[in-house]
């Protein structure tokens, strides 16, 4: 199955396909050590006040399905190693999304032998959503905008 | 400022004895101080009032109390991971925030014909916090199940050493946003309490109030995550939009969703004018009359509703034994809020809720939150009536180098202690009404089928940031 995986992640990469123009986004969400603020945020994205599914933007169980891998908080040294593992899952072309202050490196609380250091260094980041934690009307234009650009 | 004994090593065993053959309760344990200058703490609590006993742990090991007072299993476990600290008699001694490789280490050893074992986590398949479980199974069975939290761990209580008591506030803060006005005013009080302060008749109004919008949204939340939990959606949906209802009010009234930075040490950070207090009042009592509403609809979905009953059955043995606090507890007959002996705060004949019927079960949970919500709307309907000032502290005691502050969080009693040097802070230690429970959610799950594992865990909505730190 792995090599059969790996076959089709070099077909896929190597075919340079563009979005043309989709209509939706698959978003995992990785919680990389959060206050549990964008958690509730991003939930709260779902809620009837937002709706973020009527965009076609849908929060997916798997990375393989995903088109964003969504993380959030500073990047604990014990969550690292699992955010590795779901950005290798994902399939290509991947976008990564920083929800939240803490996942742009910003005003981070925590002792530094804990955490693997900014996120940037970690992953390549695509969408930057900036708050603390921020809106869930900010969440839904910050995706709305990578949705209408991709 | 809360009293302190100093006892001698083997001395803390026998305090812990006492101190639970008179009724007294254990609230929490931690370890303190540098290589030579280490201690061992214990909090316990009685009805009105709670004390502080210590021993010395120069030596790098203290004798083990858990088979005195199971409820602190974990803290023994975390002051092992984190401080290095032995405790005699606890064996074997599992490892809680390190993660070793080997799973004998960290696990329940389940033996036995056809047990297999489930693993799910650290990443889940919601927007959900980061945690694993591991579950010990027969069939869809659950025999027994290992949480393996402390994936989140961002040293906050080590990061918090050496600041000014005022910049340390945020590390409680930032422990966890569900519970950021719980953590913030027990640190907060803790500091007061260090430096023989106490808080004014409006410091104690407006930290109330802070503290009841807190428990709205996330018992608002909690019973939405039930329904989510067995597939109602539209229970979940209205539940979800009541929940941000309550938020919008937290934001026009004091400028953030999740009321961040409207609690300061020492003195207050927020303040109500009179046409706010009013806005805010208008807007609560309007979701007073839709929440109930829409409970009366959960009561008669039978689809729901049958889901609920004997499930996650926590008893009311168990979660005493366990140190079980807030709705967990309450909802097993456990008529104890740490509401109802809060002297720093403004809930002067306060009694705690109390189902006909406390079965212990999911849906026992789900009912308590609901009958608490009233008392809350009722509290800020009353509390609203009248402006807020920012309020601020009194001398009234001495200072001393530790203080302590307890406050019921939506998931229970949270103790913050803080140790301070002068002005900073030398250690800060968070015990969440969160941590008090994972041990029950872990008991609370043995027995029931894996597919009903995810309603028990929101029956529960235990937040994993403010157990990691």
């Amino acid at each position: 199955m792995f090599i059969l995986l790996r076959q089709l992640a070099t077909i896929r990469r190597e075919a340079h396909l563009t979005r043309g123009r989709p209509r939706s986004l698959g978003i995992r969400h990785v919680d990389a050590g959060s206050c549990n603020g964008c958690e509730h945020e991003l939930g709260a994205a779902s809620n009837p006040f937002h709706d973020l599914q009527r965009h076609g933007l849908d929060i997916v169980a798997s990375p393989r399905h995903a088109d964003i891998l969504l993380i959030t908080g500073p990047v604990t040294t014990r969550m690292a190693g699992p955010l590795q593992t779901a950005y290798r899952a994902m399939p290509e072309p991947r976008l990564v999304a920083a929800l939240g202050d803490c996942a742009l490196g910003r005003n981070i609380v925590g002792d530094s032998t804990q955490l693997v250091g900014r996120l940037d260094d970690v992953l390549p980041i695509d969408i930057r959503i900036p708050g603390c934690p921020p809106t869930p009307g900010q969440i839904a234009e910050c995706l709305l905008a990578a949705l209408n650009s991709n | 400022m809360t009293e302190v004994e100093h006892l001698e090593t083997h001395s803390l065993r026998v305090g812990v004895e006492r101190a639970v053959a008179s009724g007294e309760r254990f609230a929490g344990a931690w370890a303190s101080g540098g290589d030579h200058r280490a201690s061992w703490r214990a909090l316990l609590v009685s009805p009105h009032d709670l004390r502080v006993i210590s021993c010395d742990a120069s030596a790098g090991e203290v004798e083990s109390i858990v088979d005195i007072v199971e409820a602190a299993g974990w803290d023994e476990r975390e002051a092992h991971d984190v401080y290095g600290l032995e405790f005699a008699g606890h064996a074997p001694m599992r490892a809680l925030a390190a993660h070793p490789d080997d799973p004998e280490l960290w696990m329940t050893p389940v033996t036995g014909e056809g047990v297999h074992q489930v693993a799910v986590g650290p990443i889940h398949a919601g927007v959900i916090e980061s945690g694993h479980f591991r579950f010990h199974v027969v069939g869809e069975r659950i025999l027994a199940m290992d949480p393996r939290l402390f994936y989140k761990h961002r040293g906050l209580e080590r990061a918090a050493e050496g600041r000014q008591a005022a910049d340390a506030l945020v590390h409680a803060q930032r422990a966890c946003a569900a519970c950021a006005v719980t953590n913030t005013v027990a640190y907060a009080q803790a500091v007061e309490d260090a430096r023989g302060l106490e808080p004014d008749r409006d410091l104690r109004m407006v930290r109330t109030v802070l503290l009841e919008l807190e428990r709205l949204y996330n018992h608002l939340h909690d019973i939405g995550a039930i329904c989510a939990g067995v597939g109602y959606a539209p229970g979940s949906m209205a539940f979800a939009a009541l929940k941000d209802r309550a938020q919008q009010v937290n934001m026009s009234a004091f400028g953030h969703r999740f009321l961040f930075g409207a609690v300061g040490a020492g003195a207050g950070a927020a303040a109500l004018d009179a046409s706010r207090a009013d806005a805010a009042r208008g807007r609560l009592r309007e979701m007073q009359a839709d929440t109930a509403a829409a409970w009366r609809e959960l009561e008669f979905t039978g689809s729901l509703q049958a889901r609920l009953d004997g499930i996650g059955v926590l008893v009311a043995d168990d979660a005493r034994r366990l140190g079980a606090v807030g709705p967990a507890a309450r909802a097993a007959g456990i008529r104890e809020d740490a509401r109802s002996a809060s002297p720093r705060l403004a809930y002067e004949g306060f009694t705690p809720a109390s189902l006909h019927a406390p079965t212990g079960d999911v849906g026992s949970r789900l009912r308590l939150r609901a009958l608490e919500l009233e008392t809350t709307y009722e509290l800020l309907e009353e509390m609203l009536a009248k402006p807020l000032a920012r309020g601020t502290t009194m001398r009234r005691g001495a200072t001393s180098e530790l203080g302590v502050g307890r406050v019921e969080s939506p998931r229970g009693a949270t103790m913050c202690a803080v140790e301070l040097d002068g002005e900073r802070v030398t250690r800060l230690h968070l015990r969440t009404g969160s941590y008090a429970n994972w041990p029950a959610l872990a008991h609370a799950t043995a027995g029931n089928l894996l597919p009903d594992f995810p309603l028990i865990n929101k029956s529960f909505e235990l937040c994993y940031a403010c157990v990691d730190r």
